[in-house]
């Protein structure tokens, strides 16, 4: 543009191009066409960069990892959206909050359908957060140098598992008040402290309205900031660790050969005069310099369109669920009233039916030792091998114990659920 | 991939669809269009069918903060017409609320007025439904767990089909009156006054509490069942208490259907607290028991000295005695048969047991009932005229016709009525029992019977020859062993210890460390180990049976220990003057009382 246009038409021209020019501030990058670009656009983008540009082509199949960790990312987005909207409606006040559930339910607009998704948003995630532990486990992955990746996963499940009981508190329903008197009284069974936390969690001796305004504490602000981080943290780590696991046999063997003048390093060389990149630090086999063959592929569009199918794909069965099924809304609280049997969440039916044998060792003593052994796993079983294969023969045994403790669980929830009626007596479904 | 993409993608968009035309197309939008164009056909002015083309649909409410905790309705959003007078022949939704002068509604230059304004009431004050809601589902409470349904409009799906066309039917709305309505005798709540007189004149309150009116003990506290419950829970209890609660000793009364409906709409009334009581109103219900609404609610029969038999009668019928006693074809299935009650039992004796029947009977769980003396007279006349039908001579017919109410089909004790006696019947069929008795003491429990107990004495009805052959046929099928010669024990014949207060502290001190385990330390047979026993430890505060018992006995007992029961023998633990000892305790705790549950024995 030459000085001697005049002022007029070039303030036309730059409102002309406004649109582009906003755009373009914006999105540093065109649709890419080549590798180049394809970089560029992955490493440029907020949203992006938090991708590798590369990635391994084992990583992207769905057989591999059926998209559980991304789906239970995607519930929590969906739970936060929802959450938040529902929190402009709720009050946590045991005088009121039925009340807000039956708005909720009538007259707000869309109320049903945000109740909906959040409830089932939660249960799911619930359940494929756990479906995703299990995975892990049993491709091995969490073998070095995932181990630390794999304990604040096992942390981040029990964080899913108490948001959701922090939640089910709230609508102050029948449901939700002998829920959480049966899962408190569960907790109170630990010993020495179990009272403690029992009083600490419900602010009393029972279920009131203490225990309302912190389990919405809990619920809308100490838990999802905790989860926030520890996603953040988990996210990071599988970066750092060099992506997602695969076989051993999933990259061409690369032989390091020796450089022809290698010799003792002279003394100028390792003063620091030489500035390095970042490279120099990322640790795993990604870091490569020149054309070494690899078996992998830009993420621009690869990674990028599965992740967002998988979006679509989780959002449309929240969405149909939610349509299809009202989220349940029982009788207002009477503390006189139990139902009869009064069962905890399902995620804990598991541990009602064992508490139901011993109320020490089924609530606490034997998800204690289920934790611990989760917890202790990658840091016990160092074997490097089976890293990358489902039901690996080289990891038979850490699988049959992890597969046996996951069924007897299931089936302790199918029994809680199905077969459990008034007085916990045993009853027939049909 | 893309083209699932894409797939997907569309499907959101028509899920959203769906969501966004629920959101924006609600039937309560249509109902107040079509209101919107009716009414303006039906307008007269200019003005205001230019105000109706105007109004656009929007949520109606009306809080409500009169009547306890506030209320939001929201009813009037579909139900717009309810107080537009020119809509009375509409179909629902759009209807005019009826106007009725017995509510209070007055006509004033040819237009209604309404006694109770909805900007004032609101609806589910009088309706019951859920205010809030908006869809017709949820706002008339038709889902489960919506605590009140429109009264007597709304059956839940999961009521009992049979029980379901009976709770429609405003007059259940009665039950809602009565909140504030709460005179004796309110015309506009006749079935709540019905329903209030049979809950005295079916005896409901002789096991039943209700703040204010009566004070039973054995079934549920009603103060607030009308909270609790939904009406087909009301009505099951009622009309089929078992098929709630499989448990449920309550008794399967003789009433009609309108009678149940009374009794039904009296109990949905009965909510704790009514909008009408004040604080200093309780307190003083509770200082007078609720005497007025009491004395305004029973109503005592007049008895003549002519009719006295007559109407004794008609009052042992009408009273409800055979929900759990049995007389002729009626049955209750509770308690013991009236049947022969002029040969097992005397005036006296009967007049003492409607009066408090503790006082006869230390274990009873008869309610002590609130009729006028003259009225238990009466009954008393009648039940003494009753002398059942001839016993046959064969012993199994006897067994049949008396002893199997109680003692049950296989002789164990189980019998029908066995579980509300207390003491439990003898099990006939612990031959250790039946065979360290001699048969002179069984035939005097037949004929005398057993005081203290529901044991009768069946001395006017079975001769001695009758009660030998009906013990021969209890032998021979329920106790099998045969009986075998009795050894000779040593026991005093009277109680070689004196009466005194320091036998009695030796006895109690005896008493306390080795009896206690199961009499319990009060004597009463409810020791911590009596809940795992059968027959229960006796209880030695029921002074009819110990009075009835010589030392002789209770040395025995004591000494070689009871057969067939827990009693173990103490001979080798215990002298006969600690024998002594514990008798004078177990006589000293029984002062009080004199004679006992029947009638002169039989000679």
């Amino acid at each position: 543009m030459s000085p001697a246009t005049p002022p007029k038409s070039s303030f036309l021209a730059a409102l002309m191009g406004l649109p582009r020019n906003v755009w373009h501030s914006i999105f540093r990058n065109p649709l890419p066409s080549n590798d180049l670009e394809r970089s560029s656009t992955s490493f440029t983008n907020f949203f992006l960069h938090i991708h590798p540009v590369k990635v391994h082509k084992n990583s992207l199949r769905p057989t591999y990892t059926f998209g559980l960790g991304l789906i239970s990312f995607f519930l929590f987005v969906i739970l936060i959206v929802t959450g938040i909207l529902l929190m402009f409606y709720y009050v946590p006040s045991t005088t009121q909050a039925y009340d807000r559930m039956l708005d909720l339910r009538g007259s707000v607009a869309f109320g049903t359908l945000l109740r909906n998704m959040h409830r089932w948003s939660a249960h799911g995630m619930v359940a494929m957060v756990f479906l995703h532990l299990c995975r892990v486990f049993l491709t091995g992955s969490y073998k070095k140098p995932r181990e630390f990746n794999w304990v604040v996963g096992v942390i981040l499940f029990l964080l899913t598992l108490f948001m959701s009981f922090t939640g089910y508190l709230l609508p102050w329903d029948q449901l939700a008040f002998w829920a959480i008197t049966v899962g408190t009284a569960i907790a109170g069974y630990a010993p020495i402290v179990g009272k403690d936390i029992q009083f600490l969690l419900m602010g009393g001796t029972s279920v009131g309205q203490e225990a309302l305004l912190r389990f919405y504490v809990l619920h809308v602000a100490v838990l999802p900031a905790i989860l926030t981080l520890m996603i953040a943290i988990h996210f990071w780590r599988i970066r750092k660790d060099g992506g997602l696991s695969r076989p051993e046999d999933a990259d061409p063997k690369i032989t390091l050969e020796p450089m022809e003048s290698a010799g003792a390093p002279k003394a100028s060389v390792l003063e620091p005069k030489k500035v390095y990149g970042f490279q120099g630090l990322v640790r795993g086999p990604l870091t490569k310099v020149g054309q070494v063959p690899d078996n992998t592929v830009f993420s621009w569009p690869n990674l990028f369109l599965a992740e967002l199918f998988t979006f679509v794909v989780t959002l449309s069965a929240i969405l149909i669920l939610s349509l299809l099924f009202n989220a349940p809304l029982e009788e207002p609280v009477n503390a006189l009233h139990p139902p009869n049997p009064a069962k905890a969440p399902w995620y804990f039916l598991g541990l009602q039916e064992m508490v139901s044998y011993s109320a020490f060792w089924g609530g606490i003593g034997v998800p204690t030792i289920f934790v611990l052994l989760l917890l202790g796993a990658p840091y016990l079983d160092r074997g490097p091998k089976g890293v990358g294969k489902w039901f690996s023969r080289d990891r038979l045994l850490a699988n049959t114990i992890f597969i046996t403790f996951v069924v007897a669980n299931i089936i302790f929830v199918i029994i809680g659920t199905f077969f459990r009626g008034a007085n916990w007596a045993f009853v027939s479904p049909w | 991939m893309r083209l699932a993409l894409a797939i997907g993608t569309f499907f959101i968009l028509v899920i959203h669809g769906v969501v966004f035309y629920n959101q924006f197309f609600h039937q309560w939008e249509r109902n107040q269009h079509a209101y919107f164009d009716q009414a303006r056909s039906l307008a007269k002015t200019d003005a205001e069918r230019a105000t109706l083309a105007n109004r656009r649909p929007r949520i109606e409410q009306i809080v409500v903060s009169n009547f306890g905790e506030t209320r939001v309705d929201r009813c009037t959003t579909c139900h717009i017409a309810a107080d537009d007078p020119r809509f009375t022949t509409y179909a629902e939704p759009l209807k005019s609320h009826p106007y009725s002068a017995a509510m209070g509604d007055v006509q004033k230059n040819g237009k209604w007025e309404r006694r109770h304004k909805f900007s004032e009431f609101g609806c589910t004050v009088c309706h019951d439904g859920q205010g809030r809601g908006l869809e017709p589902e949820y706002a008339h409470g038709a889902d489960e767990y919506w605590p009140d349904p429109l009264l007597g409009y709304t059956t839940q799906a999961h009521w009992r089909k049979d029980f379901a066309p009976k709770l429609k039917g405003r007059e259940y709305m009665q039950a809602n009156c009565a909140q504030c309505h709460t005179d004796i005798a309110f015309p506009g709540t006749a079935l709540v006054t019905k329903g209030r007189e049979l809950f005295f004149g079916s005896n409901c309150y002789g096991c039943h509490r209700i703040e204010g009116l009566s004070d039973g003990t054995i079934g549920p506290d009603l103060s607030d069942v009308g909270k609790k419950w939904k009406l087909d829970y009301l009505w099951g209890r009622i009309a089929d208490p078992k098929s709630i609660l499989a448990t449920s000793i309550m008794p399967r009364f003789n009433l009609k259907d309108e009678e149940i409906k009374a009794l039904v709409v009296f109990l949905k009334s009965r909510k704790g607290r009514n909008f009408a009581e004040t604080e200093i109103q309780r307190f003083k219900v509770k200082l007078t028991g609720g005497a007025e609404l009491v004395q305004a609610t029973i109503k005592p029969v007049q008895i003549n000295a002519a009719e006295i038999l007559k109407q004794g009668e008609k009052l042992v019928l009408d009273r409800a005695c055979t929900a759990c006693h049995k007389l002729g074809d009626r049955d209750g299935g509770i308690a013991p048969d009236l049947s022969q009650e002029g040969l097992i039992k005397d005036a006296a004796w009967i007049y003492d047991h409607f009066k408090n029947p503790k006082a006869t009977m230390p274990d009873s769980i008869m309610p002590a009932f609130r009729f006028t003396d003259d009225e238990f007279k009466a009954m008393t006349a009648y039940l003494v005229t009753l002398k059942g039908a001839p016993v046959t001579a064969s012993g199994e017919g006897i067994y049949k016709a008396l002893c199997l109410r109680c003692h049950g089909e296989k002789g164990d004790g189980h019998g029908p009525i066995a579980e509300h006696l207390d003491p439990y019947p003898r099990d006939l069929t612990k031959d250790g029992f039946m065979n360290s008795k001699p048969e002179a003491r069984l035939v005097s429990s037949v004929r005398n019977g057993v005081a203290g107990t529901s044991m009768p004495a069946w001395g006017k009805l079975l001769s001695e020859e009758q009660a030998k052959a009906v013990l021969g046929y209890i032998q021979t099928t329920f106790t099998k062993e045969p009986r075998r010669e009795l050894k000779p024990r040593a026991v005093p014949e009277k109680n070689p210890v004196a009466m005194g207060k320091d036998s009695v502290a030796r006895g109690e001190e005896l008493f306390v460390n080795r009896c206690a385990g199961c009499h319990g330390k009060k004597g009463d047979g409810k020791g911590p180990n009596s809940l795992d026993i059968l027959p229960k430890p006796r209880n030695l505060r029921n002074s009819f049976f110990v009075n009835s018992v010589d030392d002789k006995r209770l040395f025995e007992s004591i000494l070689y220990g009871v057969q067939g029961t827990a009693m173990p023998p103490w001979i080798d633990q215990v002298s006969n003057n600690d024998v002594g000892d514990l008798v004078n305790f177990i006589r000293s705790i029984n002062q009080k009382e004199k004679g006992g549950q029947h009638a002169a024995p039989v000679q």
